[in-house]
């Protein structure tokens, strides 16, 4: 009961998502540039946001807008009721993992849009691979992607599940929702979510 | 190499990669480690759990030998998420880019330390940029023993408080954002150099609620009899708050001369359980929060002049990063990394976590131990080719 009381007195702490604070990196870039990415994120003077790092040594300048996700196909209506997550480590480095825990902190409470996380991918209807391609984790995906009911998405989050990153090789699967970011900040992610099940125009 | 030679063993064991055993003061051969097959009882199961199961962060497997309730030994297998960084030949601001990415969640310790081995490689006066490093890596161990706290409290179901550590979390990261340009000091590092505005950093208000919460979770006796008396493990090759829970007066910002402190007191207990660890990482909050309040007072935020004067040469560094010692030696060629080696602190602490887990603990203190010694398996399984 103390801890109830305490929690009540703190208030609630939540932000509404359009009051988002600000960050530059990630954010979207703009501009051209003539560097010699070294994760050929730029090709004749262009971003190619899938494969960006985000590290700064570019003369592109971040807009501040953290709208960076790609929606590969229609997602289904039912979504919309509840959507759980199964969050799988292919190869992180710990920073997408800690983003995808924080968008259920306080000030995102991502439950409040009847997004949850799943113990088990027996119980997700989407699956969350973060990091690059590693052996050892290959058939562990595969057999819970096999293990989740129908209908059924995958979510690839990072640069490095995406383009492989700086560090190593993508995963070799086709993403329905790309989240972009080294790693995707925790605004970028909801974001992505709402906007492929149609919560957000 | 200022401040270590290859030789024989001298001085506290730090760890073991897959080259070296190193050592407070010296780089050994390997010495072969002895990893002997658990045989189980035949009143006994082995109950496997992970690599990919909720609960868990990373992608890590218990192999667990039990009777049912308490556990009599356990394996770790953390080679699951194992990396190949392709590092060697890459020019030094191109592996900084790398680095970065070895332990997203401790980048600032590991780019520090990884430049302080190559300054010291390339010998570079780097004194000008100290104190602002400190402040770095005490704000990275902030984040992680909160973290570290948090995780406790969820293994405790101890809802409440995790979600208000979490929010903690998040308000640093916040700080260091609003700092860095960047929620995990990405790009932040340079040779001789932190990219930041450090007027920005303001830590009042995080002293007050952290200590807040700090004694609302000593007040409770629930959470007091979870992490009292379990994982209990007390080993001279230990580090970091792990080895300082049990008594060890272990802690680089004081034996190593890499990164300078200005009068650090170390925090110890005696009994060296999950409380113990809780009680360390708490007060070190503290007193990072202190510690950088007083160097925000002394600085400036202009950039160091930097001269190099070579550009080959050896190099070695060793920092208290939050988990414990993190170490880098660098073999520089021409300015390209011709060799590499690191030993992470979740390389001791893995081997704590076993002892203290098989130590009189049942299945359910499980996730108080994991918890407490704050492992990360991403620094761990990595291979520079």
């Amino acid at each position: 009961m103390m801890w109830f009381f305490k929690g009540i007195k703190k208030r609630i702490k939540t932000e509404n998502l359009n009051d988002k604070y600000k960050i530059e990196y990630p954010s979207a870039l703009e501009g051209k540039s003539d560097y010699n990415c070294p994760t050929d994120a730029i090709e004749d003077q262009k971003w190619i946001k899938e494969k960006c790092i985000f590290c700064e040594r570019c003369d592109l300048k971040p807009t501040h807008n953290q709208d960076l996700y790609n929606i590969n196909r229609n997602i289904p209506a039912i979504f919309k009721k509840s959507f759980y997550l199964y969050p799988i480590d292919s190869g992180t480095c710990g920073a997408c993992n800690t983003e995808f825990d924080t968008i259920f902190s306080p000030q995102y409470d991502t439950n409040r849009f009847k997004i949850f996380l799943s113990n088990t991918p027996r119980h997700a209807d989407a699956l969350v691979i973060m990091g690059v391609y590693t052996e050892g984790m290959e058939k562990i995906i595969e057999n819970a992607y096999d293990a989740m009911p129908e209908p059924k998405l995958l979510i690839g989050l990072g640069a490095c599940s995406i383009s492989g990153g700086i560090i190593g090789k993508k995963i070799g699967k086709k993403f329905d929702i790309e989240i972009l970011g080294c790693p995707p900040s925790p605004y970028t992610v909801i974001n992505a979510i709402l906007k492929a099940r149609g919560d957000v125009k | 190499m200022k401040y270590y030679k290859f030789g024989n063993k001298n001085g506290r064991y730090i760890g073991s990669n897959n080259k070296y055993d190193v050592y407070e003061n010296t780089i050994a051969s390997k010495i072969p480690e002895n990893n002997a097959i658990i045989e189980k009882k035949p009143y006994e199961i082995y109950f496997n759990y992970g690599p990919s199961a909720g609960g868990l962060r990373e992608s890590v497997n218990f192999s667990i030998v039990t009777p049912g309730e308490t556990i009599r030994d356990i394996t770790v297998n953390s080679h699951y998420k194992r990396r190949k960084i392709k590092i060697i030949n890459d020019d030094i601001n191109n592996a900084l880019l790398k680095i970065e990415r070895i332990n997203g969640f401790h980048t600032a310790s590991n780019t520090v330390c990884f430049l302080l081995a190559i300054e010291d490689a390339l010998d570079i006066d780097n004194t000008g940029s100290n104190d602002k490093r400190i402040i770095e890596i005490e704000l990275e161990r902030i984040r992680s023993n909160i973290d570290v706290i948090k995780g406790l409290c969820e293994s405790a179901g101890f809802s409440v408080p995790e979600k208000q550590l979490l929010y903690l979390r998040e308000k640093i990261t916040r700080i260091i954002s609003d700092t860095f340009n960047h929620r995990y000091f990405f790009s932040a590092n340079q040779i001789n150099n932190v990219c930041g505005n450090f007027n920005k950093i303001r830590l009042n208000g995080i002293y007050d609620e952290f200590y807040e919460i700090y004694n609302s979770l000593l007040e409770s006796k629930i959470f007091m009899d979870r992490i009292q008396e379990n994982g209990i493990v007390n080993d001279i090759n230990s580090s970091g708050p792990a080895a300082r829970a049990s008594g060890y007066k272990y802690d680089a910002r004081i034996d190593s001369e890499s990164l300078t402190y200005d009068n650090y007191n170390i925090y110890t207990m005696e009994e060296g359980d999950t409380f113990s660890r809780f009680m360390v990482r708490s007060n070190e909050v503290l007193a990072s929060i202190n510690i950088i309040n007083k160097l925000l007072r002394e600085i400036g935020n202009g950039k160091n002049n930097t001269e190099i004067k070579n550009n080959s040469g050896e190099g070695t560094a060793r920092i208290e990063s939050p988990q414990g010692d993190i170490f880098y030696y660098v073999n520089i060629e021409d300015n390209k990394i011709k060799d590499l080696s690191m030993v992470s602190p979740s390389y001791l602490n893995i081997e704590l976590f076993k002892k203290a887990v098989k130590n009189n603990n049942i299945l359910t203190d499980f996730f108080f131990v994991w918890e407490s010694f704050g492992i990360w398996v991403s620094e761990l399984e990595v291979d520079f080719i």
